[in-house]
């Protein structure tokens, strides 16, 4: 009986979390002179975010540490879309970038309409092969700049609402990973946010998306980092960042809340949330310790 | 005896814990900001039990604190095997209502502060394994609280950094645990509102601090992963944790049930 009644949990469970998305009025095409900034957008998932952007006339600020990778990333999006980029090079790490970046959009009027937080740090170290150091840098990237530019932007996208605000999590924010113990915590952390932030800006018509992909192939590393810990089934859910930031902003457009791209992918997130946690992370665990 | 640290200890849940481990007859290191609070915390502790107490000021929310701990437990060859982080911020003001500064102090406190205090004993810890080590999250961490939305997000980064520490330290033979309760008494005005918001409900699922002191400790030292105590806060954490994220979200976004996030 007991097992019954869990199975039934179980499954509505399931069915909520496939059936729950939000097909409200689409806006897929920018009207001229709206603005979308991507934090972390010169390379990468962001990169591919701010390419997909551009494809719908939107104008760009992109946002990331290094001039020259984005100087490269507007002459390639300037070169291929009529639209007008523009650039700030600055270290989302440091407290005070947020109202930086608000204070010079609103000193331009910029009309954003869309905000990307895509900057973040991950990788194959992590918690006890990272110095302390490295990992609250971690911690500021990861949650604390998608915190403070939300809201130090948020004046700005309540005025042009509709608007929308995507959150780059990661699958790894489902269920713990304790090979990536802090990024998978950072992240349940940016899933965590994004649900909340969505039900308290409902009444402001600001949708929250937030997108949690399985593995992407941005660097040569993780190519090789997948294939040796998740194997064939880890390069078959693998996906280029070009795909990845299609389908986020055409799901952030038509107002998604949780974002998983990929068919196989999209089946592992559903099996992680469902199954008990301690379940995922003797698995996760099991599949981490493999080496070569 | 070896030494239990307990980060916050001086007042509320912390003070507990340190009751219920003085009990077992383990000495105690009191960390907390306010030096008062801790002074009259360790003579309430040595005043009813056969313990030493030592102490030691520091704010928990500054990135040096966790360095500086490790450094008075090697300097005064405090050997301890247990440490618990409880340590927390939180209250009726959240996300919308707060600072940039304000939020990422909540963050420090919450979630940096656990994960760099726990690296830096580390080692301390393995030597003299096995040890223990508890985190407090909250009922919170099981699934968004949208009015308390950057608190039950660093109590779910808590939850998460807790069950992958377990798992990367069961062969090291440290065991963590993780402390999520409901509604606890720790100050009157939590007991007024609680009551006066939740209602009869509210009154049945709190419960005063010192028996979830005991309930932690005890189920710490059996090696417990999740503690939550008392039956019907465990049962709402059952709820919590097996319905989806989505729809508890926009529930516990509605107004009435708005009040109840105010107080856990």
């Amino acid at each position: 009986m007991k097992k019954l009644v869990l199975l039934f949990l179980l499954a509505f469970r399931g069915w909520v979390g496939f059936s729950q998305s939000d097909t409200g009025s689409s806006l897929p095409a920018a009207s001229g002179g709206s603005y979308a900034l991507v934090a972390g957008g010169s390379k990468g998932i962001g990169y591919g975010i701010a390419e997909a952007l551009a494809k719908r006339g939107y104008n760009l600020i992109l946002i990331a540490r290094h001039l020259d990778t984005l100087q490269a990333a507007k002459k390639k999006l300037e070169s291929a879309h009529p639209i007008h980029v523009d650039i700030l090079a600055i270290d989302l790490s440091f407290e005070k970038s947020a109202d930086e970046i608000a204070k010079w959009c609103k000193d331009r009027d910029i009309h954003l309409k869309v905000l990307c937080n895509v900057a973040g740090l991950g990788g194959s170290k992590d918690y006890l092969s990272f110095p302390l150091d490295s990992l609250r840098y971690m911690v500021r990237l990861n949650i604390e700049s998608c915190m403070a530019l939300s809201l130090t932007l948020m004046p700005l996208l309540e005025k042009n609402a509709p608007s929308y605000i995507l959150n780059v999590a990661s699958m790894a924010g489902f269920a713990p990973i304790p090979v990536k113990n802090l990024y998978s915590a950072t992240k349940s952390a940016v899933v965590f946010f994004s649900y909340s932030l969505r039900y308290q800006l409902k009444d402001k018509h600001i949708s929250v998306s937030c997108l949690c992909p399985g593995p992407v192939f941005t660097k040569p590393e993780i190519v090789k980092d997948t294939k040796q810990k998740l194997g064939w089934f880890g390069m078959k859910m693998a996906l280029d960042p070009g795909t990845v930031g299609e389908v986020a902003v055409k799901k952030t457009l038509k107002k998604k809340l949780i974002i998983v791209p990929g068919g196989l992918a999209k089946i592992s997130a559903f099996v992680i949330r469902l199954l008990p946690r301690r379940w995922v992370v003797a698995l996760y665990g099991r599949a981490g310790k493999k080496k070569k | 005896m070896s030494w239990a640290l307990i980060a916050g200890g001086s007042k509320g849940i912390g003070y507990a814990v340190s009751e219920a481990l003085g009990r077992r007859g383990y000495d105690i290191l009191l960390v907390a900001r306010d030096g008062q609070a801790l002074a009259a915390a360790k003579s309430k502790l040595e005043s009813h039990m056969p313990v030493r107490v030592e102490t030691f000021a520091a704010d928990l929310s500054l990135p040096a604190s966790a360095g500086d701990i490790a450094n008075w437990c090697r300097d005064n060859a405090f050997d301890l095997n247990i440490l618990c982080h409880v340590a927390g911020m939180g209250g009726a003001k959240d996300y919308l209502r707060l600072p940039v500064s304000e939020l990422n102090r909540m963050v420090s406190v919450n979630f940096v502060s656990p994960m760099s205090l726990t690296l830096s004993m580390l080692p301390m810890l393995q030597k003299n394994a096995p040890s223990f080590i508890l985190n407090t999250a909250s009922l919170a961490g099981f699934a968004p609280f949208p009015f308390k939305n950057v608190y039950s997000a660093t109590k779910s980064a808590v939850l998460f950094f807790s069950y992958s520490l377990r798992n990367q330290l069961r062969e090291k033979n440290i065991s963590v645990s993780c402390l999520c309760p409901g509604p606890v008494f720790t100050k009157p005005a939590i007991e007024d509102e609680t009551r006066k918001k939740l209602g009869w409900f509210g009154s049945q699922m709190a419960i005063e601090a010192g028996a979830l002191g005991e309930m932690a400790v005890r189920q710490m030292m059996n090696g417990r992963m999740i503690i939550v105590p008392g039956r019907l806060s465990f049962l709402v954490s059952v709820l919590l944790r097996l319905l989806p994220a989505g729809i508890l979200a926009r529930v516990l976004s509605e107004k009435p049930t708005a009040n109840l996030t105010d107080t856990i």
